[in-house]
């Protein structure tokens, strides 16, 4: 039995450069969850899972002992949301795969089309992001998400959860205003018609769940005219309740809206973007949504905001008891700066956020909302030993993060940039 | 006519022969015209804004006012008009009435509206593939630039709007030009559809100047697609009008050289130039900071124009005014809308909230500002204009003042007022008759206009009668201001001679490294002492701030910002251009200038974008909040250019649309530059030559400024990317004798240091971006402290109004990223930019003799945990945090105060049947806030529908 899943995890795992049965490692410091850590640290792993974990435990002579004295032990970083794999240079059309044509695409998935040796991986990797939530964009119903490991040969192994939500793009609920110069829409909607607008919108997301639901009864009807049809099949796990809707909106109405229509049907969803949603922080609580915040280093709203509004944001968040989740901007821009994850949440500390949530917000609480929550997110017995060693606080940008650990084994954190690195500081001096 | 008197009867064959010419005696079969002699009888007459004759009469013989006044005799021969009851006023005089094609309106200008566009990747301003002829036939070679243009030549009556225009009460106008940027001139006429030759008062007014970049309305677009472009069209063409003026003057003492001929253009100019009797030049602004602007150019060439206001100068009364200069003002007051939901007002900034409120108000101030103001209708419908004409009046425009603005007022500007403006004796008459006592009555009923003497009754339909404002306006609570200046949240927080800061780590990026316990002594802006223990010092008498172990490090230098600049950051169009200045465009009221003290930044590098490889002339300002554009420069600073390599010069990025613009390749950035340098020195040569045989020389701002550069007056900061196209134009500019000032990027600049560091240009990188498009595939986050190591000045800078907020913990990156030293990573936004600069004599340290500019954080300020508290500019307080707050919290209760009261106009129906261009107005951005809306920078994901990389 051993022998298999060592044989499995070397098959599977080619990458990981040593997979003992048994490994201790001894840090400075464990950061095992947000709220709780072990200084100094240790982590027992068998077979990729942590068997123990404590300030001081017990365990076999036989076992491989890694030494950190000096470091520091964190969970793996987890993305809420990228398109790494999908984009690589965001100018260059050929190398976007990030987004599809359509406005209801539900049986679109997004981890089929990663690129698992795109130059990005690594580079997110380098900074202890050891995993992402790949989320498919474009039109209202873009798809569902995949989470995925950002280590592997292939899609396949790297693939952890498929359909972990499907992906809804809320239509959009601000006000357009008539702008006087403008010579291409001299005549912009009323204010009126508008609103009008905005419910037709609504009633469209109704009636296209309507439909899937009567599919749904169709399907078990096993009437013989029956036709199975790729984008209701791509609906019927939502319908069932098997996977949550994640909504992407920012502005207050537009979550508003979300939140009611969700409630009165029933379904569980999880807030993405969420720039206005620290305005609804209570309500966001109380109906137990948990958030995804994407703009902190975005500017407020208007011009005579305050400067710090959206540095504050999380912090409201987290305070009025939000499960929140911190992450970058979606689209092909921010794919090449995965790395700096830590960094967005980070900024929220000196703006009321306090340490503990703004790791939690890129840890556990992500793995709860991708549904991974019982293998990653933390260091506890039973989960994954996926983690990294650093120099100091993950969340301060003069650490250096130093080894990943990944199912207990080792993984590489060179990347283009390391490579690069090297090639040029080994240029003779001229 | 028996009984007219002989004598009288000869007076009037003798005046007005004239008008009995064979032309009156008409044909039979024609209508026979009436005698225009008129005696209005009875009437108040408002002689003139100050003087009102109570029940006098007004004698008109043919279009002249022949006498006024009361109790003498009416000769028989005149027509009796009855008019007790009613008050004759003036005639009023519209001084911009705006004349075109497709409804022409006044000037807004905009930031930009290709923001949204859905391309994958639209630049800033569509480049040019088109060489730039102008307009067609002789006169400037460059679009807009049209003086020449005489409206008089083509100009037919507008029977309509005329008719409109006469029903208000208006009898006159100037008919302004209104396209282009050099617009050329407009008569002045009377508002009488007849012959055009009989409505002529004069036929030129003045010569009329937009701040319009006009190419960006073409597409492609053609130069001057930017702001700042038109500003060097302006100069260039004053320029060659000085230059042909040269030569008519050299040619006329050296009779045996070949004929010189001008051109018409020139010509045209050449008459606002003239020391005496010159044509007068009017300006319009198109927003509050550019009259500021036109200002500073009427100085720069010793011109005393004519402004046409925007309605925006409450926004900086101080910069938008002048005592010594005549405005001309529209009335349009934006109107509410109706939003229906909480969350659509929470979309309504302050500012809009603000232009709403103050626009009422504007008339007044302008007239306490100004020499001054005349009104126009133009951009308004008539209903309208006199609505908000009581608004302004409810605000403080004085009867007597809004009379002037629309009757002497403009007569003078338009040099008419020896027979128009007032009714005296012998002047034109020019005048309308309304119901009642007064013109500024709420439902004012306009009996009759009458334009040179001919009258035209209106017949007032009862239905627009419907009385109810008068007895509700007592009623009514007075509507008076609430909104607050912008400037009152933008003032120095603290200020004093001579202060000690004690206590305080202080990060002196110079040789005393970090110094806990430690003291600073700014005296007049300057820091004079630096120690653990000052002593000497009467501490009783200085004021003392305590920071508590706080960390003081010197302020934040971003060597790369797009920030604050107004009307487009490129001047896309042309591959060279050298001559425009961003100095012209700064935004002193943007927003970036608070959110970015709030980051401890005080002084920017301003740029041009990077769609050319010769683009404009950069600014180094301080964020001294709160000051005018020309005091947030850095007076001393050396000055420089923006120039760029790459993809972005070549069109990469652009769309398969532009690909015929030279260069559209490596090879080719390099021919261009090695072209322009080249034909700066045969400039420099021919300019030699001609200084030598003493003949008039033909300046030309590009070559100029390239000169410059090659002089090494000017520092050239250059947007690069790949290590072959660095070292190559590092090459180019070596053969030049240039040293570079700064690469700006240079993200593959890590793969040839050494040559960086040699040839001695600043290396201003990003910390950590790559992979946003092909040439920045190899950009390295380890690049900064690379080039450090060998020998490169190296600095981070923020391309982005969101990074420029936190280039501390930017910085940090370098110690991440290659293991820096703390105080060497802080230098990379601070020392060292100031070194790319040129100007780390004054900044970028705290050392004894350096401007006092710091700033002070909670901890060490390369740690997230640590705030920026306060910013110091040369011993003035900026920023503070505490401050801020309470700023933010009063915006807020403003904000609040005037969404309340917008409701409450809205649902007493105060505001009625208002225009679909008041309401427009309402959302509009001006030109100063509409800058804040984009990011500017390749760098945030805000860009990503825009695609734009400066």
């Amino acid at each position: 039995m051993k022998k298999s899943i060592l044989l499995f995890i070397l098959l599977v795992s080619p990458l990981l450069l040593w997979a003992e049965n048994l490994t201790l490692f001894r840090a400075k410091k464990i950061q095992a969850t947000p709220y709780n850590s072990y200084t100094p640290g240790q982590i027992l792993v068998k077979d990729g899972i942590i068997v123990k974990i404590g300030k001081s435990i017990e365990y076999p002579k036989e076992c491989k002992i890694v030494e950190w004295k000096d470091l520091e032990i964190y969970p793996g970083l987890i993305s809420p949301g990228s398109s790494l794999g999908l984009a690589e240079i965001n100018a260059l059309r050929a190398t976007r795969d990030l987004s599809e044509v359509g406005t209801h695409t539900p049986e679109v998935e997004s981890w089929v089309a990663i690129n698992p040796d795109s130059e990005l991986i690594p580079v997110a990797r380098a900074n202890g992001v050891t995993h992402s939530l790949i989320i498919p964009m474009g039109g209202t119903i873009s798809g569902t998400s995949g989470f995925v490991m950002l280590n592997g040969w292939g899609i396949e192994e790297m693939t952890l959860r498929k359909k972990v939500a499907l992906h809804l793009w809320w239509p959009g609920h601000g006000l357009t205003f008539p702008q006087p110069h403008d010579k291409k829409d001299p005549t912009p909607k009323s204010i009126e018609e508008q609103i009008k607008e905005r419910k037709k919108r609504i009633l469209e997301i109704d009636e296209f769940f309507d439909q899937a639901k009567s599919y749904q009864k169709g399907k078990l009807s096993k009437d013989s005219n029956f036709r199975k049809m790729p984008s209701w099949e791509a609906m019927l796990p939502v319908i069932n309740r098997q996977i949550p809707i994640m909504i992407h909106a920012d502005e207050k109405r537009q979550i508003k809206a979300a939140i009611e229509w969700a409630k009165k049907r029933n379904f569980s969803i999880i807030l993405s973007g969420a720039k206005d949603s620290w305005k609804l922080a209570d309500l966001l609580a109380q109906e137990k949504v948990p958030v995804i915040y994407r703009h902190i280093f975005n500017r407020p709203n208007h011009r005579n905001s305050p400067h710090d509004q959206q540095f504050r944001a999380p912090g409201i968040l987290a305070h009025a008891g939000v499960h929140l989740s911190i992450g970058l901007p979606l689209g092909g821009w921010s794919s090449a700066n995965q790395r700096n994850l830590p960094y967005h949440a980070a900024h929220a500390v000196a703006y009321g956020l306090s340490r503990e949530k703004a790791l939690a917000a890129i840890t556990i609480e992500p793995a709860k909302v991708c549904g991974i929550a019982n293998h990653l997110g933390s260091l506890e017995k039973g989960k994954q030993a996926t983690f990294i060693a650093t120099s100091g606080d993950i969340l301060d940008i003069r650490t250096s993060v130093l080894h990943m650990i990944m199912k207990g084994g080792k993984v590489s954190l060179d990347s283009r940039h390391t490579r690069l690195r090297s090639k040029y500081l080994s240029r003779p001096r001229k | 006519m028996l009984n007219i008197h002989k004598n009288f009867l000869f007076l009037i064959f003798s005046l007005v022969a004239s008008s009995l010419n064979g032309d009156e005696f008409a044909f039979p079969g024609k209508k026979p015209k009436a005698l225009d002699f008129h005696a209005l009888v009875g009437a108040d007459i408002q002689i003139d804004p100050k003087k009102r004759i109570k029940q006098g009469t007004l004698l008109i013989r043919d279009g002249i006012i022949q006498q006024v006044g009361k109790g003498f005799d009416i000769p028989s021969a005149y027509r009796i008009w009855k008019m007790e009851g009613k008050t004759i006023y003036p005639g009023l005089i519209d001084p911009y009435l705006l004349t075109g094609s497709n409804e022409p309106g006044l000037l807004e200008l905009d930031h930009d509206q290709h923001v949204h566009a859905t391309a994958d990747l639209s630049f800033h301003g569509i480049p040019s593939t088109r060489s730039d002829p102008g307009g067609r036939g002789p006169g400037f070679e460059v679009s807009g630039v049209h003086p020449q243009n005489k409206l008089v030549t083509t100009f037919q009556p507008d029977g309509e709007k005329w008719k409109a225009l006469r029903k208000n009460g208006f009898t006159m106008a100037h008919l302004a030009p209104s396209d282009g940027i050099f617009r050329g001139t407009g008569p002045c006429v009377h508002l009488l559809n007849e012959n055009p030759n009989d409505s002529i008062v004069k036929k030129e007014v003045a010569q009329i100047l937009a701040f319009d970049p006009v190419g960006k309305k073409e597409t492609p677009s053609i130069y001057p697609s930017s702001l700042m472009g038109v500003f060097a069209v302006i100069r260039q063409a004053f320029l060659d009008v000085g230059y042909a003026q040269h030569q008519l003057s050299y040619h006329a003492k050296n009779p045996k050289t070949l004929p010189f001929y001008s051109h018409l253009g020139i010509e045209a100019l050449s008459a606002v130039l003239k020391k005496q009797d010159a044509m007068p030049l009017w300006i319009e602004s198109g927003s509050c900071l550019m009259t500021n602007r036109a200002i500073k150019l009427s100085q720069e060439f010793n011109l005393s124009p004519v402004l046409i206001a925007t309605g925006d100068e409450w926004r900086r009364p101080e910069l938008a005014c002048s005592k010594s200069l005549s405005y001309i003002s529209p009335l349009i007051f934006p109107a509410l809308a109706n939003l229906k939901e909480k969350e659509d007002w929470e979309q309504i900034s302050l500012d809009q909230l603000r232009a709403w409120d103050h626009s009422p108000s504007n008339p007044a101030l302008l007239v306490k500002k100004t020499k001054s103001l005349s009104l126009t209708t133009t951009g308004t419908n008539f209903n309208e204009f006199h609505k908000n004409l009581l608004k302004a009046i409810e605000r403080g425009l004085t009867k007597e003042n809004a009379l002037a603005a629309l009757t002497i007022n403009p007569a003078k500007l338009l040099g008419t007022e020896k027979y128009a403006g007032t009714l005296e004796k012998g002047k034109f008459a020019n005048l309308f008759v309304v119901s009642g006592e007064s013109y500024f009555s709420k439902n004012v009923s306009i009996h009759s206009t009458w334009v040179k003497g001919t009258p035209f009754i209106h017949h007032v339909q009862e239905t627009e009668k419907n009385d109810d404002g008068d007895i509700n306006a007592s009623k009514q609570k007075p509507d008076i201001l609430i909104a607050q200046s912008p400037s009152k949240y933008r003032k120095p927080i603290n200020k004093s001679a001579s202060i000690l800061f004690t206590n305080a780590t202080i990060w002196t990026c110079a040789r005393e490294g970090k110094m806990k316990n430690g003291e600073i002594l700014i005296e007049n802006g300057k820091i004079s002492a630096i120690g653990k223990t000052l002593k000497g010092l009467d501490r009783s008498k200085i004021k003392l701030i305590d920071l508590q172990g706080k960390h003081i490090s010197p302020g934040i230098i971003d060597c790369h910002s797009h920030a604050m600049i107004l009307g487009r950051v490129n001047e896309s169009t042309l591959p060279s251009t050298a001559m425009v200045r961003i100095e012209d465009v700064i935004n002193s009221e943007s927003i970036n200038i608070e959110r970015q003290l709030a980051g401890g930044v005080t002084v920017c590098n301003l740029l041009h974008g990077s769609a050319n490889p010769i683009g404009g002339q950069n600014a180094v300002i301080k964020l001294r909040l709160g000051n005018s554009p020309e005091n947030l420069l850095i007076k001393d600073a050396p000055k420089g250019i923006k120039f760029a390599l790459g993809e972005n010069v070549k069109q990469a990025n652009w769309g398969d649309k532009y690909t015929t613009r030279f260069p559209q390749s490596r090879m080719g950035v390099k021919t261009f530059f090695e072209n322009r340098f080249l034909a700066a020195l045969a400039y420099e040569k021919n300019l030699t030559r001609e200084t030598k045989l003493g003949i008039p020389q033909k300046k030309n701002l590009e070559l100029e400024t390239i000169l410059e550069i090659i002089r090494g007056d000017r520092l050239i900061h250059c947007h690069s990317y790949r290590q072959d196209e660095i070292l190559v134009f590092l090459r180019t500019m070596e053969k030049f004798g240039v040293r570079v000032g700064s690469l700006q990027h240079v993200l593959e600049g890590y793969k040839v240091a050494d040559e960086i560091a040699r040839h001695g240009a600043g290396a201003s990188t990003f910390s950590d971006w790559w992979a946003y498009k092909f040439e920045v595939y190899d950009a390295i986050p380890y690049a900064g402290s690379i080039m450090h190591d060998r020998g490169c000045v190296v600095s981070f800078n923020s391309d982005s109004p969101d990074h420029a907020r936190r280039m501390n913990l930017e910085a940090a990156k370098a110690i991440k990223y290659g293991g820096l030293s703390e105080m060497e990573a802080l230098k990379f936004v601070t020392l060292n930019p100031a070194k790319q600069l040129g100007i780390d004599d004054r900044v970028g340290s705290i050392e004894i003799g350096k401007d006092g500019d710091f700033a002070v954080w909670s901890g060490n300020p390369l740690d997230y945990r640590s705030k920026c508290e306060q910013t110091w500019i040369e011993g003035t307080l900026f920023y503070e945090i505490k401050t801020f707050k309470k700023r933010d919290l009063e915006k807020a209760k403003e904000r609040d105060a005037l969404i309340a009261k917008a409701m409450h106009t809205l649902n007493s129906g105060k505001q009625k049947s208002v225009s679909q261009n008041a309401k427009a107005k309402f959302f509009r951005h001006s030109l100063e806030t509409a800058c804040d809306l984009f990011p500017h920078s390749c760098r945030s994901h805000e860009n990503h529908k825009e695609g734009v990389h400066q």
